[in-house]
């Protein structure tokens, strides 16, 4: 009797589906309202924020290893320069020194000569 | 794409996702509102009730699993609260050609007729115990944790109830 009963109660509460016109509208509805609130994630995963910082980082580094780079290679040059300027006034003083001797022995023979 | 896969995306906020979930467990909340409620007008606003909290709590929601309890769950207790409180939803006495129980096919549509009348006339948490029990095949355990009530009282109202329609149906039908 019991069986019977579950039974029959398990057949009378058999579910239902609601109207087509109804399960329209709830459904316009519902995603109506989701697309309204909520932002679609994109289906791959969102680069997190520390990876970001450590793209910024990276980049900031290379500039900066190129900057002192750059600049250590203006040092040297200018270093270059210099030591080729002093090269060429020790040059020009040795000159200077040899023509004034050149001139004063000149000058030297000249008086001597009767 | 798998009923894991789609809850995932309907959690992260994926709308078509979402209304396939609703698509699939619709017949189940609309049901449990309709016998709850017997109306048909008050059980589609429940429905609609339910679904829009979903949409609003679907990123609490844990899993598949989680859902279907949970529905099954808010749809109770939302309707027993309706029919402690409202008024405004009295139980409607079933027409005769009224669809909102089973579909005509069985052999004895009378007594399921009489048996679907002597229900709406348990009391609310009673109704539910029985809609969980014998529509959604839930387990008295499960009853319990979807109504939170103690587990005996679950038992109590499954034992009264049935006696009430055993000895009601013996009367008239049986």
């Amino acid at each position: 009797m019991s069986d019977d009963l579950e039974t029959r109660l398990t057949r009378a509460l058999r579910p239902v589906a609601p109207s087509e016109e109804f399960s329209a509208r709830l459904l316009a509805r519902v995603g109506a309202e989701a697309r309204l609130a909520t932002p679609v994630l994109p289906l791959r995963r969102r680069r997190p924020a520390a990876a970001w910082w450590w793209s910024a980082g990276l980049a900031a580094s290379l500039l900066l290893a190129v900057g002192i780079r750059h600049r250590a290679a203006e040092s040297q040059e200018r270093r270059a320069g210099l030591e080729a300027r002093q090269q060429v006034f020790a040059a020009l003083a040795l000159t200077n020194q040899k023509v004034d001797l050149a001139v004063r022995t000149v000058r030297a023979e000249s008086s001597d000569a009767p | 794409m798998n009923g894991d896969e789609q809850f995932a995306r309907a959690r992260a906020g994926d709308t078509a996702a979402l209304v396939a979930l609703i698509r699939e467990h619709q017949r189940s909340v609309y049901s449990i509102a309709l016998r709850m409620l017997g109306s048909r007008e008050a059980a589609e606003d429940l429905t609609q009730e339910v679904f829009m909290q979903l949409g609003a709590k679907i990123g609490s929601i844990a899993s598949k699993e989680h859902l279907r309890f949970w529905l099954r769950q808010v749809t109770a207790n939302r309707a027993i609260d309706q029919l402690r409180h409202a008024a405004r939803f009295p139980m409607q006495p079933l027409c005769e050609e009224s669809p909102l129980f089973g579909d005509g096919e069985e052999a004895d549509p009378l007594l399921q007729r009489h048996l679907r009348g002597l229900l709406a006339e348990l009391s609310a948490p009673a109704r539910a115990v029985l809609v969980l029990r014998y529509q959604e095949d839930l387990d008295p355990v499960d009853i319990a944790r979807a109504l939170e009530m103690p587990i005996n009282t679950v038992k109590s109202h499954l034992k009264r109830s049935l006696e009430s329609l055993r000895t009601r149906c013996g009367k008239t039908t049986v």
